[in-house]
This record gives structure tokens, sequence and C-alpha cells, in this order.
């Protein structure tokens, strides 16, 4: 396994195409269609094929799991993933200045 | 065979009904899901409440199980005699009885629930599956299923972050034995994780999770980089933050310091006039990044006071303070202004 290839799944160099997207979350191609109507998902590029960031991945495995786990629908999956996205950004900035405060 | 106590799991009396069910569940269920909570042991506590949760809200399966009588959580089990015969369906199990594992396997009773073909269970069958759970509903019927994501986390030292490190792991996968029976397998493994990951960062390593069954692919390993607590350094990002803790007079006059860095020691100058909070940026002295290059070094400024100060020190600072126009507290002057 030393060998195998590592994919940063926040790599914007290691774009994802939509199949590989469906595979690797569980999500319907439905279920992505309206995720990036809501804006949560963006593409990458703008070609004739759907292709998205590697970041994305992460995003749809988890959006997957609130659907199956709270039976969410899209829009609930959208709501979620905007706050999370969001907490996740204050815990940066939290952390951020916490590294600036004595110990 | 180990008991599980599913109703204690989802805080229930055993004869709640099938809403005190499914409240309790989503209760439970949004204080420790994976994605919502970050207290220690939520996520374990998670994998309990869903087990838990699939077999209570399927009547059939609630009835099977209650019908494998009370047990203590933990004890070890044999199913009623008549049990199998009154609850599996012709052809779902392929002859392997709940009891007859092989010795040295362990069936789980989760994976007994799962492999029931009781029709749908409506709806919330977790499928996600962190660190090696669900995601194995779907295995029988000879089509191609592709194998379970497995989700590893990977907690590495600083120093193993900059140089890269490879990583052992051990997962518990459920796998299909030769009888058509499930088994829970534990399955290890070593990863090099490269130079260049910051905390927090996730790693995707395709068809290297579950294999595949009936034909299908192999599923992904995700690694989730988590970096341990250094006693000195603070990552952020590919940056690291230092504590600097230097003496008032240091402060007011500059000073010459020697600071550790990942790799050794550099010699930084302090400017006369620093205060608190300062930052001091060594340029490329922070984590190496994948590609190239590397994060700073930032030496935040902390101007300590000895506890103890001597006869000559305490008489030097009178003669400091006599000497001195210096007002710290401008602000306090005068009638407050807004804006």
């Amino acid at each position: 396994m030393a060998d195998d290839p590592l994919i940063p799944t926040d790599d914007d160099d290691s774009p994802v195409a939509l199949e590989e997207l469906l595979v690797a979350s569980g999500l319907a191609h439905e279920e992505v269609s309206e995720l990036i109507q809501f804006g949560v998902f963006q593409l990458a590029g703008s070609g004739i094929s759907w292709c998205f960031h590697a970041r994305t991945i992460t995003l749809a495995r988890r959006a997957a799991r609130l659907r199956d786990d709270f039976g969410l629908n899209t829009p609930g999956m959208a709501l979620a993933l905007t706050y999370l996205e969001r907490i996740e950004a204050l815990e940066a900035r939290l952390q951020e200045l916490e590294c600036q405060l004595p110990r | 065979m180990k008991f599980k106590d599913y109703y204690a799991a989802l805080e229930l009396e055993r004869d709640a009904d099938g809403d005190a069910i499914k409240k309790a569940y989503r209760r439970l269920a949004r204080r420790t899901h994976p994605d919502v909570a970050k207290e220690p042991g939520a996520e374990e506590r998670f994998k309990e409440i869903s087990e838990a949760y699939q077999t209570l809200s399927d009547p059939e399966k609630r009835q099977a199980y209650d019908d494998l009588g009370r047990h203590r959580s933990g004890e070890e089990f044999s199913p009623p005699p008549d049990w199998e015969s009154r609850f599996w369906r012709e052809g779902n199990r392929q002859g392997s009885q709940p009891g007859s594992q092989p010795a040295g396997q362990e069936v789980d009773l989760a994976d007994l629930f799962e492999q029931m073909g009781f029709g749908g269970s409506g709806g919330f069958a977790g499928s996600g599956g962190f660190g090696g759970t669900g995601g194995f509903g779907q295995q029988a019927g000879g089509f191609p299923v592709r194998g379970q994501d497995l989700e590893v986390i990977a907690e590495l030292t600083l120093e193993q972050a900059a140089q890269g490190s490879e990583v052992a792991f051990t997962l518990s996968v459920p796998s299909c034995r030769a009888d058509g029976g499930m088994t829970r397998e534990p399955r290890s493994g070593t990863i090099r994780v490269p130079r260049g990951v910051a905390d927090g960062e996730r790693l995707r390593v395709p068809g290297r999770g579950g294999p595949g069954h009936g034909g299908g692919p192999a599923g992904d390993l995700f690694l989730e980089i988590r970096l341990k607590p250094h006693p000195r350094f603070r990552p952020l990002g590919h940056d690291l933050y230092l504590e600097l803790p230097i003496a008032p007079w240091e402060a007011a006059l500059g000073a010459e310091i020697e600071l550790p860095t990942l790799t050794g020691t550099a010699r930084v100058s302090v400017r006369p006039g620093m205060r608190n909070g300062q930052k001091l940026r060594l340029a490329g002295k922070g984590l190496p990044r994948r590609k190239e290059g590397a994060g700073d070094l930032y030496g935040v400024i902390q101007i300590v006071m000895p506890e103890q100060i001597g006869d000559r020190e305490r008489e030097l600072y009178r003669e400091l303070a006599e000497a001195s126009a210096f007002n710290p507290r401008p602000s306090f002057e005068g009638a407050p202004t807004h804006g």
C-alpha cells in the first residue's frame, strides 16, 4: 500500500468527474444537480461535462451521511452544509486567534 | 455472540412505541453525529445509536431482537433454539446458523440483523460509514456492488507531517464468509503519508477501501490528518506559531534571540520597542508544503515579568519611574468620546 496515490481532497489541481463524485459519495445525479443550483457545489471549469473541485468529494460524502442519518432532503442538506462550512470557517478563525494568545 | 442492549443505547424502556424510538434516535443522533459533534467518543456513540435504531425501528427485527431475551450488555449468549426458523426467510442465510460460526470468527449482532430479509427498514439506514461501518446492506443478488469506503484518522506529530511518515491503521470490516454468512475481520495496513500535509486535511486513496462484490469495484480509503499537540509549536495550516517570551528590557532595548524551529534553531533580532502580541515572521520555517516551499514560523511576543525582583532591580525600576514621562493610560483621561 505504500506506493498508492494519495489524492488530497482540497487540491484544485485534481478535479473530479461527475461519475466519480456520484460513486464516491452515494448521492444521486438529481441531488448533485440540485446542490449545484443551491450553490453548495461549484463546478470547476466550464467544459461540456461536469467537473468538480476535489474538495467537493468531502462535501458530497457529508451530504449523503446527513441524508441517510437524518432523512434530510436536498434543501435540508444544502442548509446543513452551509452552516457546517460556516462553523468550520469560524473555528479556523478562532484557532488562528488562539495561536496568538499566551498559553 | 455478545449481547448489545439496543434499548439502553437509545435510552428507552423496552415498551417504547415506534414514535418514541424515532424521537430518541433523532434526539441522540443530532447530538452525536460525526458531522456535527466534535466531542471525543461522539462517533462511537453515534454508531451504537444507529445500530440500535436500525433494528428497533423495524417491527419484525424488533420482535426478533426482543425474543433474544434480556441479557447484560457484552454478555455472551446464544439465540433460543427455534429463533432462526421463526425469523429467517428461506434462502437468506444459506444454511449458516447464528451460533455456528467457526471458532475465532466473531459474529456481530448488528451484522446478523442486517442480513435478515425483512424488507425495507424505514429510510434511515446509515450508509456513510465512519471507520468502516454500514454501507454493506445490499450484498445479495449477484449484481455488482461497489466495496465499502473506509475512513481512517491518521494522527501525526508535527515532525512526521514535516518529513512524511508511514502510518499504521486497523479497522473492523464486515466481510462475507464462504458459506454466505457475515463476519467482521480486522483489516490492518500501513499507508505512506507524504510530507506537506496539514491538520484536518483529507486524502483519498482510490480503490483501497473494502473489496467489491459480484465484480463491483473496490471502495476508497479516506484519510483524515490530525496533528498531535506539540509542546512548543501551534500549527495553523502550514504556518507554525511559537510563543516568544521576552524580558521588559529586551522589549525596550531590543535583543538578539535564538529561538527553536522544527528542525533546529534560528537567530532573530527583536527590534527596540516591541509590544505584547506583535509577531516576528521567519519565512519558510513552518511546515513544508506538498509541492514546494514551506509555511512561515511566527514568534508571538510575550513580555514577561520576573516573579521576584531583587533590591537592585527594584531600585532601577524606581529610577526609571521617576525618569520616564510615559503615560500608559491616556485613554482614561477626559470624558469618553464615542466614535
